[in-house]
C-alpha cells in the first residue's frame, strides 16, 4: 500500500496525468504544460493574453512546480524573471474574485517559496529574496503579499481559504532550518500579520479550526531574530489585553496539550491492558519494528513554545492560566462537524472543542474541572518522566522554564495560593520499583501550589541518574526557592507535607554526595548544593513566617537531624574541595559557609538525643520521643542569621537561555514544514465550497 | 397617647364594621365626601384630571395610561371621560355583567381617581345603584349583599372616614382594611390611597398586596391593580419582584386556572415590558433616532412568545442564555479591545437593545436582570447533579468564573439596600452550602454603587489583570481609569499601599535581585529578620538568633490569627462564613480589579433552587413585623430578619447573615461546649467582650424564643441556629412554621429550643442574665399582643389561595391568634413565660431531636 501510494505520488512529481496500461504514451496535463511554458518562454501571456487567467484555474500540481524549480537551470536572469513574473502574477491572482484562483495561486505560492528554497539552500537570504521577487519591485509585491493575506484572514470568505493563508505563512516562516536566517521574513515583519492572527483567536468558530495554526505561526515569527533586533511581534504580543483573544489563545494550547495527555493515557492504558491487550500488543510488535517508538507520544514543542512566549512576554496572560473550565475529555465527546479542516495537518491539531463559550457546560458529574495551569502540569508530569530522549528532554526543560516564570508571577503565585481553588491534579508519576502507583482517588483537593510542589520533588525523586540533568534539577530547587519567598513574604501558611520535600532534598545531596567524582566532571554541583542548603536555611531561620504548624517546625529538626551523616558528608567534602586550589575552591567555601546552621542544630540535638537515650535507656528512641528532645532544647541553641536567603535571581532568557531557543525553534521549524501539507486540503471540498459561493 | 388610639381604633372599627349594622352604602357615601385624600395631597393626581377631561391621546399622561392596556380600554377610557358621574356604576355593571373582560381593561378609572370622587359628591343619590346590582348577584355577593342590605350607621361612618383621613391611617391599616373590607368603594378608596403612602412601606406589604390581588375578588384586584402598574412602570426591580411573586403565588392554583388567572396575566403584562415610563420611551426614541420602530408594535410578537415561558421554561432557556451572552458580550467586547475609550451610555443602550430586539425579539428592560437571575437558578440546578461537595464547590468556581465574563451589566442584587451594578464575581469565593439533595450556594458579588440603576451608565469593564498595572507605577497612564478617580480611592481605602499584609507593590520585585549591590536597598518590612539581614550587611557582623524564638514565634502568630476553621471537604461553606466580613471584604477589595473604585461594595446573596422561599419569605415579614413592635416599644429584644427574595415558587434568594456560622459548626470546628467557645471567642467571665457577648445572646436568644413560640418554628436543630461574631444568634431556615413540622414523629413539643448549653452561655438558671432573658421574653410578648393585628395580618392574608404546609388545617391562624393570649393578665403571662421556659429545658425532646439530627444528618 505504502509502495502505491509513493508510485502515485511520483507520478504526480512527474506531471502525468495517470499510468497508462504499459506507459507507452504519457499525458501531460494541462497545467504541467504551463508551468513548463512559464520557464522556457520570456512571456507567455505574449502569445496567449489569458494565460494568467487560465493558470490559475488549473488545479495545481505542486509536486510537479517544487520539482521543476528545484531542477531548473540556464541562463540565471531568465529563469529569475520568468519566477518574478510567476511570483507577481500569484500575488495578483490573490485579489481575484473568483476563490479558485485565489486557492490555486496562495497553493502555486506555497510551492514556489518551497522549490526556490530548495534550490538555492546555499544562498544568502538576500539573494533569495532577489530569485523570488526580484529586488527592485520586492517591498511592493511583498507588501501586496501580506495585505492581500491580511484582508483574507480578517475577511468573511471561506474558512478553506483562511487556512491556506495560514498554511502558506507557516510554509513561508519555516523554509528555512534557521528562522532567523529567514530574511524575506523582514517583509513579514514590516507588514504585520499580527492583527489577523488575534482576530482568528479571539472569534470562536475561526479559533476552533485555525487556532491551532495560528498559535504556532506566532509562536514562530515572535522567534524571528528574537535577540538581534526589534521584533514587532514581540512587541505587539506583550500589549495584548484583550481577554477573549488571551483566552482564545490558551484554549488553544489547553485543547492541544489536553490533547496530548489524552493519548498519552491512552496509550498507557492500552500498555496496562489485560492479557488480550498484551497480546496483541505482542504480535503486533513482532511486526513493527519501532514499537518503542509507537508508544511515546510525540511532545508538541511549537505549541508549548507559544504557551512560554504568551506566559513570558504578556504579563495579562496569566490570568488565562487559572480560568477554569471543564476537563475536556476528547475520547467521550463526538469529534465535532467541521467539514472544511483537514484532519490534523500539523499533527495533533485538536478538534474544534469551545467549552469557554458555550452558554452551558456539560452536565457531566465525573467532569472534572480544570484549568491551563492544571493540564499544563500534567502535561509536564508526562514529559518529565522521561528525559532521556533529545525533544522529551527539551520539552521537559521548556516546562520547568515556563513554571520559572509562573513562580516569579505575583498574580500567578496568588491563584496558586489561593486557598478556595481548590483541585486534584493527578500528576503521572513514574512508576518505579520501591513505590507503588498511588491511587488516583487519594488525592486531596488543595492548593494549586501543593501540585507544582508535588511535581518538583517527583522530578527530584526520580531523576538521580548517570546522565544527571543538573539544568533541569536547578531550575526545580529554583522553582521551589521562589514559590517559598513569596509564601515568606505573604505569610502564607501551607499545610503541605513539607517532610516529602525535605527528604527529596536530603535524599538529592546524598546522590551527588555518592557520584561526586563523576558529577563533577561535568557539573558545579556545589551550585546546586548551596541551593538544596539554603532552601533549609529558609526553612530553619523563616519558618515562622510560612510554616502551618510548630510541630512542622519540629519536623524539620527531626529530619535534619536524623539525616546529619547526610549533612556530615557533605560539609567534609565541601571543606575538603575548598581547601584545595582548584575551580571548584569558591563554591564548595559557600556551601560550607551555608552549612552553618544546619551544623549547629545537628551538634546541639545529637548529644542531647544520646544521653536522653542514656538516661532513660532506651536504645532506639521513637519519633515522638526524639521531637520531645527536639521541643525541650529549642532555647540553648543559636542560629546565625543568613544573608540574602530570600532574595533571587530572577529568569531572563537573555543570555542564558538564547542558546536552547534557538535550537529549540530550529528543531520546531523542521517538524511543522515536515507536517505542513497542502494536499490535505482536497480539491473536491474547495470547489464543493465555492461552487455555492461563486 | 396617639399609640392607644392606634391600637385601638382598628380593632374597634372592625367590629363595627362587621356588626351587622354596618352598611356598605355608608361607606361608600361616606367616601364621596371627602376629595382630599386622593387629589389634594400627591402629586401623582395633578396630571390625572387631564386625562380624565378626554385630551388627546398624544397628551403624555394619557399615553402612560392606554399603552398596554390595549384598543378597548381606549374606548372605554374616552366613554368613561364623558360619564363621569357614573364610573363607578359603570364599573361595577360591567365587571359582573361581563367577567370575561379582563381587569387591565379598567384600569384608567381607577388611575384617575380624582375623577370618580369628584362625580361621587354630587352624584350621591346614584350611589345606591350599586348595592342594587349587587343585589341582584349570585352566590358570591351573598353575603355582601346581605350587609349592604343593612342600614347606615352614621358614627360608624363617620369613623370610618374619620380614620381614613387621620395621620394614623397607615399602611397596615390600609391592607387591613382592603383585605377585610367586602364593599368596593372602600376597596377603590384605598387602591387610590396606597399611592400616598411611601413606596417602601408599600413595598413591605407586597406579597400580602398581590397574594390578594391573585387570590381575592376582582374588586380588590382592580382596587390593587393601578398601584401595581404605576409602579411597574416607575421600577424595573418593582416590576421583577411583582413578576416573581406573582409567579410564585399562582402557583398553588390548579394548572387550567392559573392560565387564565388575573395573576397571570398581569403577570404576562409586566414582563411583556409594556410598562415602561412613558418619559423614558420618548427620552431613547430621542436619542436614537434611527431607532427601527416604535416599541409596541415590536413587543407584540414578544408578549405571545412570553406567554408561552413559563409552562416551556426548559424548553426556551438555551435561547434565552444566547441572549444574554449576545446582549452583554456585546457590551464587553467593546470596552476590553479597547479599554482607554469608554463607550458612552447611549450607544450602549442603543447597541444592546437593538441586537436584542432585533435577534430575540424579548424585551429590553428586564431582559438582563432576568438573564442573570436565570443563569444564577441554572448554576443550582446543575450543580444538584454532582455527587459530592467538592465537585459541586468546583464547579460552581468555574460556572461563575464563566459568568463573569459577561460582566459587568445592568443587573443588580434585589437584596441590597442601594442602587448598583454587578460588575464581578469573586468566583474563588463561592461556596456550596450544606443540603443533602439541593444545592444552595452562597456567593460574594462586587457592586458599584450608583445613583440609579436604571440610568446610571454601566461601569466599563476592567481586565482582571488590571489590578497589577494599576498597582505598578510603570502602566499608571495605561489603565483605563481617571486620575481623579485612582485619587479618591487612595483616599477611601486607607493603607492601601502601607498595608503589609498586601502585596500591593510590586513587592516580589524587591526581592528579586538583579545585581548583588541592591541587597542593601531591599527592604522586608515583614520579616524582622529581615530588618537583622540589612543591619548585619551593614555592620558586617553576624547576627545570631535564639532557635527557640523563631519556634515560638511560630506558635504565637498561629495563636494570634483570628480562630479560623479549618477545611473541610465536605463542609465547604464553614470556613467562608467563618472568616469576619471585613476581613473578607478587604481581601477581595484587594484583589479585584475595581476594589479601587470608592463606590465599589461587597454584597453577598445565597442562591437557593429547588426550594419554596415563600414561607421563608412570611416569617421574615413576621419577624420584620415584630421587629419594628419591639423597637417601637422599646424592647431591647434582639433579632435578625434577613430578605428573602421569592423568585418562583420552587427557588429565591436569601440575603445571608455575615459574620455567623451555625452552632453545628461551630461546635464540630471548635469541639468545645457553647460556653467555652463565648470564653474563647470573646475572653474571659469578667471581660467587657464577654459580657458584652452575653447580653447579645441573652438578648438574641429571648427574641427568638418568642419568634419560635408564636410562629411555631420547628426543626431546630443546631444546623439552623447561627452565631454571630458578636454573640447573638440567629435563627434560619423557617421551613416548618405555624401548622407544619418536619415528620410529625412528636418531637419538639417544647414551646421553642432552650438548651442547657443555652442556659450555661447566659450564667445558668439562677443567674442575673437569666432573669433578665425571661423579663425580656415577658416584656417582648406584651408588646406583641398589644399589636397583634399587625402579624396576624401579615399571616392572615397569605393564607389566601395558598397550600403551604404552614397553613395546613382549618385552625392555623386561630391557633397563631391563642398563642397572644389577650385573655391573660400581665402576671397570667408571666407565669406562661415562666411555663414555657421551665418545659423548654426540661424537654427531653429538643435533646432527642438534636440526637436524632445527629444520628440522620450528622449535624452536632
Amino acid at each position: 500500500m505504502k509502495s502505491d501510494r509513493e508510485a502515485m505520488s511520483q507520478e504526480r512529481k512527474a506531471g502525468l496525468l495517470r499510468r497508462t496500461s504499459s506507459s507507452k504514451k504519457t499525458l501531460k496535463e494541462k497545467v504541467v504544460l504551463m508551468y513548463d511554458e512559464i520557464f522556457t518562454k520570456d512571456d507567455p501571456a505574449k502569445s496567449n493574453p489569458r494565460f494568467w487567467d487560465e493558470l490559475f484555474l488549473m488545479k495545481v500540481n505542486l509536486e510537479y512546480l517544487e520539482g521543476k524549480l528545484e531542477s531548473l537551470d540556464g541562463d540565471e536572469v531568465m529563469v529569475k524573471e520568468n519566477i518574478n513574473s510567476l511570483f507577481h502574477h500569484c500575488v495578483l491572482a490573490l485579489e481575484d474574485e473568483h476563490q479558485i484562483k485565489v486557492v490555486n495561486a496562495l497553493q502555486t505560492l506555497c510551492a514556489l517559496f518551497r522549490g526556490v528554497y530548495q534550490k538555492n539552500k546555499s544562498a544568502t537570504g538576500f539573494d533569495i529574496i532577489n530569485m523570488l521577487v526580484g529586488f527592485d519591485k520586492a517591498e511592493l509585491r511583498m507588501k501586496n503579499l501580506m495585505e492581500s493575506l491580511d484582508s483574507l484572514l480578517c475577511g468573511d470568505g471561506s474558512e478553506s481559504l483562511k487556512s491556506l493563508c495560514l498554511k502558506l505563512l507557516l510554509c513561508l516562516v519555516t523554509v528555512t532550518d534557521n528562522i532567523s536566517q529567514n530574511t524575506i521574513l523582514e517583509y513579514v515583519m514590516i507588514n504585520s500579520i499580527f492583527e489577523a492572527i488575534l482576530q482568528i483567536l479571539s472569534d470562536v468558530s475561526s479559533r476552533a479550526q485555525h487556532g491551532y495554526d495560528a498559535v504556532v505561526l506566532l509562536a514562530l515569527l515572535v522567534n524571528y531574530r528574537k535577540y538581534e533586533s526589534v521584533n514587532p511581534y514581540i512587541v505587539k504580543l506583550s500589549i495584548v489585553d484583550d481577554e477573549a483573544t488571551l483566552d482564545g489563545m490558551g484554549m488553544v494550547v489547553h485543547q492541544a496539550l489536553t490533547e496530548y495527555n489524552r493519548q498519552y493515557k491512552d496509550k498507557e492504558e492500552e500498555n496496562h491492558g489485560g492479557f488480550f491487550s498484551t497480546l496483541t500488543n505482542m504480535v503486533g510488535s513482532m511486526f513493527i519494528a519501532d514499537a518503542d517508538e509507537k508508544l511515546s507520544v510525540q511532545t508538541n514543542e511549537a505549541i508549548l513554545l507559544a504557551l512560554y512566549e504568551a506566559v513570558h512576554l504578556n504579563r495579562n496572560f496569566i490570568t488565562v492560566l487559572a480560568q477554569s473550565h471543564p476537563e475536556i475529555d476528547m475520547a467521550a465527546t463526538p469529534v465535532s462537524t467541521t467539514p472544511t479542516t483537514p484532519t490534523t495537518p500539523l499533527g495533533t491539531t485538536p478538534p474544534s472543542l469551545d467549552m469557554m463559550h458555550n452558554p452551558e457546560l456539560p452536565l457531566d458529574p465525573n467532569l472534572q474541572t480544570s484549568n491551563l495551569l492544571i493540564t499544563f502540569l500534567k502535561y509536564s508530569s508526562i514529559v518529565m518522566q522521561d528525559t532521556k530522549d533529545e525533544h522529551r528532554l527539551n520539552s521537559a526543560r521548556l516546562c520547568l522554564i515556563i513554571l520559572t516564570c509562573i513562580a516569579e508571577d505575583q498574580y500567578a503565585d496568588a491563584f496558586l495560593h489561593d486557598d478556595n481553588m481548590n483541585f486534584r491534579v493527578n500528576l503521572h508519576r513514574m512508576p518505579m520499583r520501591h513505590r507503588k502507583k498511588a491511587a488516583d482517588k487519594n488525592i486531596p483537593s488543595r492548593p494549586l501550589v501543593c501540585a507544582v510542589m508535588d511535581l518538583m520533588v517527583e522530578f527530584i525523586v526520580t531523576h538521580m541518574m548517570k546522565e544527571f540533568p543538573m539544568d533541569l534539577y536547578m531550575r526545580c530547587v529554583q522553582i521551589i526557592h521562589k514559590l517559598i519567598c513569596y509564601q515568606k513574604k505573604c505569610r502564607i501558611r501551607l499545610h503541605y507535607t513539607w517532610r516529602e520535600l525535605w527528604s527529596a532534598l536530603i535524599n538529592l545531596v546524598k546522590f551527588l554526595l555518592s557520584n561526586e567524582t563523576t558529577l563533577l566532571a561535568k557539573h558545579n554541583i556545589f551550585y546546586l548544593a548551596l541551593q538544596v542548603v539554603n532552601l533549609f536555611n529558609m526553612f530553619i531561620t523563616y519558618g515562622d513566617t510560612f510554616l502551618p504548624t510548630p510541630s512542622s517546625y519540629d519536623e524539620l529538626y527531626y529530619e535534619i537531624v536524623r539525616m546529619h551523616q547526610v549533612f556530615d558528608n557533605l560539609y567534609c567534602m565541601a571543606l575538603r574541595v575548598s581547601t584545595n586550589v582548584g575551580q571548584w575552591k569558591e563554591p564548595a567555601s559557600k556551601v560550607t559557609h551555608a552549612l552553618v546552621n544546619v551544623r549547629a542544630i545537628v551538634n546541639h540535638f545529637n548529644p542531647k538525643i544520646e544521653s536522653y537515650a542514656a538516661v532513660n535507656h532506651i536504645s532506639q528512641l521513637s519519633e515522638d520521643q526524639v521531637l520531645e528532645v527536639v521541643r525541650s532544647n529549642y532555647d540553648t541553641l543559636t542560629l546565625k542569621l543568613q544573608d540574602g536567603l530570600d532574595q533571587f535571581e530572577r529568569y531572563s532568557e537573555q543570555p542564558k537561555e538564547t542558546g536552547f531557543f534557538k535550537e529549540l525553534v530550529r528543531s520546531i521549524s523542521l517538524n511543522v514544514r515536515k507536517n505542513v501539507s497542502l494536499n490535505t486540503l482536497s480539491q473536491d471540498v474547495l470547489l464543493k465550497e465555492f461552487s455555492s459561493i461563486s | 397617647m396617639g399609640d392607644t388610639e392606634l391600637e385601638l381604633s382598628p380593632s374597634h372599627l372592625e367590629e363595627l364594621q362587621k356588626s351587622p349594622s354596618a352598611s356598605s352604602t355608608s361607606t361608600t357615601s361616606s367616601l364621596s365626601l371627602p376629595s382630599s385624600p386622593s387629589s389634594g395631597r400627591h402629586p401623582f393626581t395633578s396630571s390625572s384630571p387631564s386625562a380624565s377631561e378626554g385630551l388627546p391621546a398624544s397628551s403624555p399622561p394619557l399615553d402612560v395610561i392606554s399603552e398596554g392596556v390595549g384598543e378597548l380600554s381606549l374606548v372605554i377610557d374616552t366613554e368613561v371621560a364623558k360619564k363621569a358621574c357614573q364610573e363607578v356604576l359603570q364599573k361595577v355593571k360591567f365587571l359582573k355583567s361581563d367577567g370575561e373582560t379582563t381587569p387591565a381593561s379598567f384600569k384608567p378609572v381607577l388611575v384617575n381617581g380624582t375623577a370618580h370622587n369628584d362625580s361621587r359628591e354630587g352624584e350621591s343619590g346614584e350611589l345606591n345603584k350599586p348595592s342594587k346590582i349587587g343585589e341582584e348577584e349570585p352566590p358570591p355577593g351573598s353575603v355582601k349583599s346581605a350587609r349592604r342590605r343593612q342600614k347606615n350607621n352614621s358614627s360608624k361612618q363617620s369613623w370610618l372616614l374619620r380614620l381614613f383621613e387621620s395621620k394614623l391611617f397607615d399602611i397596615s391599616m390600609a391592607i387591613s382594611y382592603l383585605y377585610n373590607s367586602k364593599e368596593p368603594g372602600v376597596q377603590a378608596y384605598i387602591g387610590n390611597r396606597l399611592f400616598s403612602f411611601r413606596n417602601e412601606d408599600v413595598d413591605f406589604y407586597l406579597p400580602q398586596l398581590l397574594n390578594m390581588y391573585i387570590h381575592m375578588d376582582e374588586d380588590v384586584g382592580d382596587a390593587i391593580k393601578p398601584y401595581v402598574v404605576h409602579r411597574c412602570r416607575q421600577s424595573i426591580n418593582f416590576s421583577l419582584q411583582c413578576a416573581w411573586l406573582l409567579g410564585a403565588y399562582s402557583s398553588d392554583m390548579h394548572i387550567s386556572t392559573q392560565r387564565h388567572s388575573r395573576g397571570t396575566k398581569l403577570r404576562k403584562l409586566i414582563l411583556s415590558d409594556e410598562l415602561k415610563p412613558a418619559s423614558q420611551r420618548v427620552r431613547r426614541e430621542i436619542l436614537q433616532p434611527p431607532a427601527p420602530c416604535p416599541p409596541p408594535l415590536h413587543h407584540a410578537p414578544g408578549l405571545n412568545e412570553h406567554g408561552l415561558s413559563p409552562s416551556k421554561r426548559t424548553h426556551q432557556r438555551s435561547k434565552s442564555d444566547a441572549t444574554v451572552s449576545i446582549s452583554l458580550s456585546s457590551n464587553l467586547k467593546r470596552t476590553a479591545s479597547n479599554p482607554k475609550v469608554e463607550s458612552s451610555q447611549d450607544e450602549d443602550m442603543s447597541s444592546s437593545s437593538d441586537s436584542l430586539e432585533l435577534e430575540a425579539g424579548t424585551p429590553v428592560r428586564l431582559t438582563p436582570q432576568r438573564e442573570f437571575i436565570k443563569s444564577l437558578m441554572g448554576i443550582g440546578k446543575r450543580l444538584a447533579t454532582l455527587p459530592t461537595k467538592e465537585q459541586k464547590t468546583q464547579r460552581l468556581i468555574s460556572e461563575l468564573s464563566l459568568l463573569n465574563h459577561k460582566l459587568p451589566a445592568r443587573v443588580w442584587l434585589p437584596t441590597a439596600a442601594f442602587d448598583h451594578h454587578v460588575v464581578r464575581v469573586p468566583h474563588t469565593q463561592a461556596v456550596v452550602l450544606n443540603s443533602k439533595d439541593k444545592a444552595p450556594y452562597l456567593i460574594y458579588v462586587e457592586v458599584l454603587e450608583c445613583e440609579n440603576f436604571e440610568t446610571s451608565s454601566v461601569p466599563v469593564r476592567i481586565p482582571e489583570t488590571r489590578i497589577r498595572s494599576t498597582r505598578s507605577v510603570e502602566n499608571l497612564p495605561d489603565c483605563g481609569i481617571t486620575p481623579d478617580q485612582r485619587a479618591s480611592s487612595f483616599s477611601t481605602v486607607p493603607n492601601y499601599d502601607n498595608d503589609d499584609e498586601a502585596w500591593s507593590v510590586d513587592d516580589i520585585g524587591e526581592l528579586q535581585v538583579e545585581l548583588p549591590e541592591i541587597h542593601t536597598n531591599s527592604c522586608d518590612n515583614i520579616s524582622q529578620f529581615s530588618v537583622d539581614s540589612i543591619t548585619s550587611q551593614e555592620s558586617k557582623e553576624p547576627i545570631f538568633i535564639a532557635a527557640g524564638d523563631i519556634r515560638r514565634r511560630l506558635s504565637e502568630q498561629l495563636a494570634q490569627t483570628p480562630t479560623t476553621f479549618k477545611k473541610d471537604p465536605e463542609d465547604p461553606s464553614a470556613v467562608a462564613l467563618k472568616e469576619p466580613w471585613q476581613e473578607k471584604v478587604r481581601r477581595i477589595r484587594e484583589a479585584s480589579p475595581y476594589g479601587h473604585l470608592p463606590n465599589w461594595r461587597l454584597l453577598s446573596v445565597i442562591v437557593k433552587c429547588g426550594d419554596d422561599l415563600r414561607q421563608e419569605l412570611l416569617a421574615f415579614q413576621v419577624l420584620k413585623q415584630l421587629q419594628s413592635i419591639w423597637e417601637q416599644e422599646r424592647v431591647p429584644l434582639w433579632i435578625k430578619p434577613y430578605k428573602i427574595l421569592v423568585i418562583s415558587s420552587d427557588s429565591g434568594m436569601i440575603e445571608p447573615v455575615v459574620n455567623a456560622v451555625s452552632i453545628h459548626q461551630v461546635k464540630k470546628q471548635s469541639q468545645l461546649s457553647l460556653l467555652d467557645y463565648f470564653l474563647q471567642e470573646h475572653g474571659n467571665y469578667t471581660t467587657e467582650a464577654f459580657l458584652t457577648a452575653q447580653r447579645n445572646f441573652v438578648q438574641s436568644c429571648a427574641g427568638y424564643c418568642l419568634i419560635c413560640y408564636l410562629l411555631q418554628v420547628k426543626d431546630r436543630h443546631n444546623g439552623n441556629i447561627l452565631l454571630d461574631s458578636e454573640g447573638h444568634i440567629i435563627h434560619i431556615d423557617f421551613g416548618f412554621i405555624l401548622s407544619s413540622s418536619p415528620r410529625n414523629l412528636g418531637f419538639e413539643t417544647s414551646a421553642f429550643k432552650l438548651t442547657n448549653e443555652f442556659v450555661d452561655v447566659m450564667g445558668g438558671q439562677d443567674g442575673d442574665m437569666f432573669n433578665y432573658y425571661k423579663m425580656l421574653m415577658l416584656q417582648g410578648l406584651i408588646a406583641a399582643r398589644k399589636h397583634m393585628e399587625k402579624v396576624i395580618q401579615i399571616v392572615e392574608i397569605m393564607q389566601q389561595g395558598s397550600q403551604l404546609p404552614c397553613f395546613h388545617g382549618s385552625s392555623t391562624i386561630r391557633n397563631l391568634k391563642e398563642r397572644f393570649h389577650m385573655s391573660l393578665t400581665e402576671e397570667q403571662l408571666q407565669v406562661l413565660v415562666e411555663q414555657m421556659v421551665d418545659g423548654s429545658m426540661r424537654s427531653i425532646t429538643t435533646k432527642l431531636y438534636d440526637g436524632f439530627q445527629y444520628l440522620t444528618n450528622g449535624i452536632m
